[in-house]
């Protein structure tokens, strides 16, 4: 994403874009520069943009008009979660089942050759996924195809979120022209700056300093390992909210708000706290798309406190990588969730503990251990 | 609505029953509530309005307050 194309189509864009009169035209044109920045990172991924969002587009079409729309909703979903298994969990897939093959000889062994990783597919078939979804729920209209496409492809989210709603990004792009605002521009110019500090100088630095460590652990104490972890914990954070800060903007210096994704995380003084601060797009659209549906499948107890935020966050941790170390990781915070709702249900039940609870030194208490439970964690997100 | 909502959220999902909820008291924000009570609140909304409240709408920006709460159950 900090690279001379971005920047190069970007401010190019920027200046044509508050040239151009018309709303409709500046659409196009960032749909345009949105597939060339594509186009120069990976030509293979403009096929499946295009494809997807073609696709999607006539499903939420059909999910708003036809009687069935639980069904065609359903097939819309498993289509987007096809294209995502197809192009990126296949070869993972393949490698648990011949895993298992082998403890059983009758089974055969496949051999699936990892396909090309599409650019940004983790975040489009999410995007997408909320798109029918919401239209479904009736929270959305379908749009103009047009919009759909640059909600899509949008050059500055598209790399690395945030996973940005149809619903607040479709009512700033179909006026019929955005007003151009110095505050825009400077805001946009000064978040850029922001996130630029945060990537190159703090995550950079960190990871200049902690990655030597990283690649020959075993040759290190395990206090020195501790600090790399700590170190980590840190770089991942910048690396990650800079990363958010220029996607924010950027798009900003076109006039578009997008949601925040970053909200001191490791201030928060428990694990589902740091969930509401913490990639707050995914956070969000987990809680929205997999939580509540989950929670829905059983009233048992042991469902709602333990399976449902457990495999919400395996998956959550599958999303970002397909490997056992991203589930690990996943699964870690399922489980602070789920111990975490035993505690709450634990403190109504003795209301003297409750009250201890409130004050401000526990508070504190609450923060270092949550970042202490994260930072572990990313033990196995490395 | 109101007092049935706030009777729910005290017996339900608050540490000390005894604590005073006004219709602007702020619940998801200040931490009072957590995501995990948000399934449940959804739920008893279901069950005792007859209106399904689609996640997305429960979010700390709209769904914080008992006030909020009523308006965005009227939408639906």
């Amino acid at each position: 994403m900090i690279s001379f194309e971005f920047f190069g189509i970007l401010i190019l864009s920027v200046v044509l874009y508050w040239i151009i009169p018309r709303q409709s035209l500046r659409n196009l044109l960032l749909i345009l520069a949105s597939f060339a920045f594509i186009y120069l990172l990976d030509q293979w991924s403009i096929a499946v943009v295009a494809g997807l969002s073609l696709v999607s587009y006539f499903f939420g079409i059909l999910i708003e008009k036809h009687p069935k729309r639980s069904l065609i909703h359903a097939c819309g979903v498993v289509f987007v979660l096809g294209v995502l298994i197809a192009f990126k969990y296949l070869g993972f897939l393949s490698g648990i089942f011949n895993s298992l093959a082998g403890f059983i000889n009758a089974l055969p062994q496949f051999e699936i050759r990892k396909l090309l990783l599409p650019l940004g597919i983790s975040y489009i078939v999410f995007k997408h996924i909320s798109y029918l979804t919401d239209i479904k729920w009736g929270l959305i209209k379908p749009g103009r195809f047009i919009d759909f496409l640059l909600y899509s492809s949008l050059f500055t989210i598209f790399v690395a979120g945030p996973i940005e709603r149809f619903e607040n990004f479709k009512p700033q792009v179909e006026q019929s022209r955005l007003p151009f605002s110095w505050c825009n521009i400077d805001y946009g110019f000064m978040r850029i700056v922001f996130g630029m500090f945060k990537k190159l100088i703090l995550a950079d630095w960190i990871g200049y300093f902690i990655s030597p460590i990283w690649e020959n652990l075993h040759h290190y104490g395990q206090w020195i390992r501790l600090l790399a972890l700590l170190g980590y914990s840190f770089q991942i954070y910048f690396d990650f909210a800079g990363y958010s800060d220029i996607a924010i903007g950027s798009s900003r210096l076109f006039g578009i708000k997008i949601m925040e994704n970053f909200n001191n995380p490791y201030l928060a003084p428990n694990i589902s706290q740091f969930w509401r601060r913490w990639h707050i797009s995914l956070s969000n659209w987990i809680k929205d798309y997999l939580f509540f549906p989950l929670s829905k499948i059983s009233n048992k107890r042991l469902w709602q406190i333990f399976f449902v935020p457990v495999i919400a966050m395996a998956l959550c941790g599958l999303w970002h990588g397909a490997s056992w170390h991203f589930m690990l990781w996943g699964l870690w915070h399922g489980l602070g969730l789920s111990a975490l709702q035993i505690w709450n249900q634990y403190k109504r039940k003795h209301k003297q503990l409750g009250k201890a609870t409130k004050s401000k030194w526990f508070n504190y208490a609450g923060i270092a251990m949550n970042f202490c439970f994260v930072t572990l964690g990313w033990w196995w997100f490395r | 609505m109101k007092e049935k909502l706030i009777e729910f959220i005290r017996d339900e999902f608050l540490d000390e029953p005894d604590t005073e909820i006004t219709e602007n008291t702020k619940l998801i924000s200040s931490g009072m509530i957590d995501s995990f009570s948000l399934v449940s609140l959804q739920a008893f909304i279901q069950q005792e309005f007859g209106k399904r409240i689609p996640a997305p709408r429960i979010t700390a920006e709209s769904f914080d307050t008992v006030k909020q709460m009523i308006e965005v159950i009227k939408q639906f």
